[in-house]
């Protein structure tokens, strides 16, 4: 469910005054892709559910310094990454490895795994941050050019590119496996 | 950058978090519940400060006004004491004169304040 930044707006002002039911509206529409974005960053999906979970935490905390209500998503979505890399330096401190072992790391991208869930994570652990960030708000989330483009603080002739790479690059590493969705999103 | 030429989106189906869908619902509503909960504790707080702050605050300027003007009127009055003439000199003069005495000249610098 993407919502208009009109819509998100209105949400935003009705957390700020304490409506119950726009604290659920606001996590339904934004926890996937605060996943994603968070996803984009750890590479672990368990770490990213968790990392999506405390950012909407913050942000309820914080949601007076969310000048712009209309820019929710760019502005949550910072607070995504930062808690993302804090969680990521924390566990470079430690070096410890994935928890349970099958989940991988963008950093270690040598997986041998037939899983198309490991093989996925590899293959996005090829590319950058920022188009992790657009091909996973696009192909996952279903969020258009103009969405991903005000939520990223992009272009969206960059969102178009880095979509199309990003495409290039995951087809050429999953050769073999079946990545096509059944339904095919416009691009 | 035609349609043709762009690579068919990429099914990350098996990284959606929302495939279990009741454990995905149950995250959203335990994460609104814990939200809105926090968000009211804090809203709570915040209104308890406020009302303890305004009558807190009036009660230290009346203090500070009263304090004020205390150290005000013991200072006027010291200052009152301070540059009031005193009648001394006058009344010993006026002994003096009463009794038809000439004093000394030394007597009289001294209660006119001179060195004598």
């Amino acid at each position: 469910m993407v919502l208009t930044q009109e819509k998100t707006a209105a949400l935003v002002q009705r957390v700020l005054r304490g409506e119950a039911p726009a604290f659920a509206e606001l996590v339904r529409a934004y926890l996937r892709p605060a996943y994603s974005v968070a996803l984009s960053i750890l590479g672990r999906p368990a770490d990213a559910e968790d990392v999506a979970q405390d950012s909407f935490m913050k942000a309820f905390a914080s949601l007076e310094s969310c000048h712009e209500p209309e820019r929710f998503a760019a502005w949550f979505f910072q607070i995504v990454r930062n808690c993302a890399r804090n969680l990521l330096d924390g566990r470079r401190l430690r070096d410890v490895a994935p928890d349970d072992g099958k989940i991988l790391e963008f950093a270690s991208p040598t997986s041998e795994s037939a899983g198309m869930r490991e093989a996925l994570l590899t293959a996005l652990a090829e590319l950058d941050e920022q188009k992790r960030e657009v091909v996973l708000l696009h192909d996952l989330e279903n969020w258009t050019h103009a969405e991903i483009a005000r939520a990223l603080n992009i272009s969206e002739v960059h969102s178009r590119q880095h979509l199309f790479r990003a495409r290039q690059i995951l087809r050429a590493k999953l050769d073999g496996h079946a990545t096509e969705p059944s339904e095919e999103s416009h691009v | 950058m035609s349609d043709e030429s762009t690579p068919r989106p990429i099914d990350f189906s098996e990284l959606d978090p929302s495939r279990n869908e009741l454990r995905w619902a149950r995250s959203i509503d335990r994460l609104a519940s814990r939200g809105f909960a926090e968000r009211r504790k804090r809203i709570s707080v915040e209104h308890q400060l406020l009302s303890w702050a305004r009558p807190v605050l009036a009660v230290a300027a009346a203090l500070c006004v009263m304090v004020w003007t205390a150290g005000y009127l013991v200072s006027a009055r010291r200052t009152a004491m301070v540059s009031a003439p005193t009648t001394a000199p006058a009344l010993q003069i006026a002994t003096w004169a009463a009794n038809n005495k000439m004093p000394e000249t030394d007597d009289l610098a001294g209660t006119l304040g001179g060195n004598p």
